[in-house]
């Protein structure tokens, strides 16, 4: 029956309405609608999200139906606004506890002790990790994953060259010379795409060189970021990014690119997170792949041996005006299931590595890719132990992680001098530390 | 008359009146996008006077302002002019020129960004395999901002052609007709029959540019993100910085209220010319 236009008129705000379905709505067969808002996801990313969480989960029960929305880059934006018009998904992720700091702050998202506690979340996440998410004696988020910055290197081109694998700055500037002097680039990185690669270097420096627990002392207010160890940090990387360590082209690569020049043997290493795992264009996960991977030896004097770095890509918490929180718990809690955590970490690597304390061995060889396995491994016995530095995405506060970020380009293109660069920090972050904007530390033990 | 006016005003009062008085607003309070607002005074603009990213920033813009009222203005007038003079071959050149306009700002930036300027897969690179010494200008603090409004240029200037020759077909044919019986070369024509018979439009999108460049971001965003070590960096891409990046409202606030300050001086000097034009022709 050919439709009027007065009854098309009239559907237009019926259609408008029903786009915008409240929270707490229920779908056809009476369950309650769970929304989830997920940034960045290509493809592949999005296809695992329908069959690994969405499918699986609606399968799983017959009381909640999740859905969930791929937001793109701009989904932190767009929850801020969402949460202050009180019009948020039930589920809310953010990039991190320093993302979290503010909405957590500001009350937007609830308090999960309650779940926790029937769930048994603060027996099964590892403390350091979970730890992140505490603020005034409250669990306000679990976290999604934990991730560092390794050291990744093309083994075949290290055998090749008879390069040893470096334990120290001495042998780390020994192969990087060598490397130089052959035309290759010591270390294949590129920010055209993301100048977050900024900071994965500036984790490893200041981690690195001045030693975790000098990091921890200056989050903590107790050192001042001006002071020695930190000079040497900032003034190590000018030195190697000024000798062409990370090649010529670092502004006009992007992650991809760059990485993909370690893969081919052009570069000889590269300063990348856990997430890398999940890019399939590298092949790492290929049993004849030329790469390897190992966590970043002291470029200091600080401590002995190699570091792993304390990172939380994701939170997940539920949001304050959610009309189903205990659906949204039940999400929480299906993500900690041995099924789901060996086919997300299956079909993709890196993104959803819960920090479970209960990690037995045959769970992660199920996945069939040995580098991540190795990696994830590291890293879980690293956080258990508190052996750790800290990542500045995760306990950065906003202001200062962005000068981190943006002001070391000035320091190495000789704009400005390290103690300039520095005391701008240490400027910014002294406000925001009275303004209670730094991200809760984990306890020095485990 | 009002009355039919009145839907329009009703619109432009929620969706510009409001959002501005409350921009303007939460430049005075410290604000991290959801918490509780909290009083500062003039903190915010003391903070960003005391920032030298925002005198780079606002001498960028400045520069950008400068580049936008030369250069595409000039490649614009020449070109309508010579396409008033070749009537034959405007259709094939409008849409030519017109092109860069239609493509979406993001697919332009990647263009340039991936296809030209890259040392790996652009043009750079292929001169640099064929023995031309050529960085990549976005790579370089001194030169990103230029490289950057060089894009912009290829993506506006057709607009500004098309523009100018609409106007220019607006001039009496007479006028033409009779420079040229007087022995008036394309230059002579251009400058004293086509330049002042275009004022009126030449003014507004002088205006309007003036206006447009304390307001760009987009092509700056997608390109640089505003570096290298802020080289690049104009007063919007810092505003959404501080907004987005840094949770700090109020300090995207304070920038974006100099933003907006430029903005209506140049408003107000079109208001003054125009109330000027009209006394002239009463």
């Amino acid at each position: 029956m050919p439709l009027t236009r007065r009854q098309i008129v009239a559907a237009i705000p019926a259609a408008a309405l029903a786009s915008q379905l409240p929270r707490g709505a229920r779908a056809e067969d009476g369950r309650k609608v769970v929304t989830f808002w997920f940034g960045q996801a290509n493809s592949d990313g999005q296809a695992t999200l329908r069959s690994d969480l969405v499918e699986a989960f609606n399968a799983s029960q017959d009381k909640y139906l999740l859905q969930i929305e791929v937001k793109g880059a701009a989904v932190n934006n767009l929850l801020k606004v969402a949460l202050v018009a009180g019009n948020g998904p039930d589920i809310v992720q953010t990039a991190g506890p320093a993302y979290l700091t503010a909405i957590a702050n500001a009350g937007q998202v609830l308090a999960l002790d309650d779940y926790a506690d029937k769930y048994k979340w603060k027996e099964r996440f590892l403390a350091p990790l979970l730890n992140t998410s505490v603020y005034g004696g409250k669990l306000y988020a679990l976290p999604r994953d934990y991730e560092s910055i390794h050291l990744f290197y093309n083994k075949e081109l290290f055998k090749q060259n008879g390069w040893k694998l470096p334990t120290n700055r001495a042998e780390m500037e020994q192969v990087a010379d060598a490397a130089l002097a052959k035309g290759i680039i010591p270390f294949g990185v590129g920010n055209a795409d993301w100048k977050g690669v900024n900071e994965w270097l500036m984790t490893v420096f200041l981690n690195n060189v001045a030693g975790p627990d000098n990091v921890r002392k200056a989050l903590s207010g107790e050192l001042p970021w001006t002071s020695q160890p930190f000079v040497e940090a900032v003034e190590l990387s000018k030195a190697w990014f000024n000798k062409g360590y990370f090649g010529k082209n670092y502004f006009s690569l992007t992650i991809e690119q760059s990485f993909l020049q370690v893969v081919a043997g052009k570069a000889a290493m590269a300063l990348g997170g856990t997430w890398s795992f999940g890019t399939k264009s590298y092949g790492m996960s290929k049993p004849d792949t030329v790469m390897d991977v190992t966590s970043v030896p002291t470029l200091g004097s600080a401590f002995t041996g190699s570091l792993v770095h304390l990172a939380c890509g994701a939170t997940l918490s539920i949001a304050k005006t959610s009309q189903n929180p205990d659906g949204a718990a039940a999400v929480f809690d299906f993500m900690l299931t041995r099924k789901f955590y060996e086919s997300m970490n299956r079909d993709w690597p890196g993104k959803w590595a819960l920090p479970v304390k209960d990690l037995p061995p045959d769970m992660l060889q199920g996945i069939g890719y040995p580098l991540f396995e190795k990696t994830i491994a590291t890293l879980h016995e690293a956080f258990s132990r508190g052996q750790y530095g800290f990542t500045t995405w995760t306990f950065w506060p906003g202001a200062t992680n962005s000068y981190l970020i943006d002001g070391i380009e000035q320091v190495w293109l000789n704009k400005i001098t390290t103690e300039a660069y520095l005391g701008r920090m240490q400027t910014l972050f002294s406000q925001e530390a009275k303004d209670g904007k730094v991200p809760p530390l984990p306890p020095r033990t485990a | 008359m009002w009355l039919f006016a009145l839907p329009a005003l009703l619109i432009n009062v929620c969706i510009i009146l409001i959002p501005a008085v409350l921009t303007f607003t939460a430049a005075f309070f410290m604000w991290d996008g959801v918490g509780t607002p909290v009083w500062a005074g003039l903190a915010n603009f003391h903070n960003m006077f005391d920032d030298p990213v925002f005198w780079s920033a606002l001498t960028n813009n400045f520069i950008w302002t400068a580049i936008f009222l030369t250069v595409p203005v000039c490649i614009a007038l020449l070109m309508a002019a010579a396409l008033l003079m070749a009537p034959e071959a405007r259709i094939v050149v409008q849409s030519i020129i017109f092109l860069p306009r239609i493509i979406a700002v993001a697919v332009t930036g990647r263009i340039f960004q991936g296809m030209i300027f890259s040392p790996a897969t652009g043009v750079v690179a292929w001169l640099n395999e064929h023995g031309f010494s050529i960085s990549d200008p976005l790579a370089d603090p001194d030169r990103s901002l230029y490289a950057v409004a060089a894009v912009d240029i290829w993506h506006w200037w057709g607009f500004l052609a098309v523009v100018f020759l609409a106007a220019m077909r607006q001039i009496s044919i007479d006028q033409i007709e009779a420079a040229r019986l007087d022995g008036a070369g394309f230059f002579a024509l251009f400058r004293y029959v086509l330049l002042p018979g275009i004022r009126p439009t030449l003014t507004l999108m002088l205006i309007l540019t003036v206006i447009w460049s304390f307001q760009v971001f987009e092509f700056i965003f997608i390109v640089t993100r505003g570096g290298p070590a802020y080289g690049s960096e104009v007063l919007a891409t810092l505003a959404y910085r501080h907004a987005f990046f840094e949770g700090d409202v109020g300090q995207a606030a304070a920038a974006a209220c100099v933003m907006s300050l430029f903005g209506l001086c140049a408003t107000a000097a079109y208001l003054w010319l125009q109330r000027g034009d009209d006394a002239r022709s009463t």
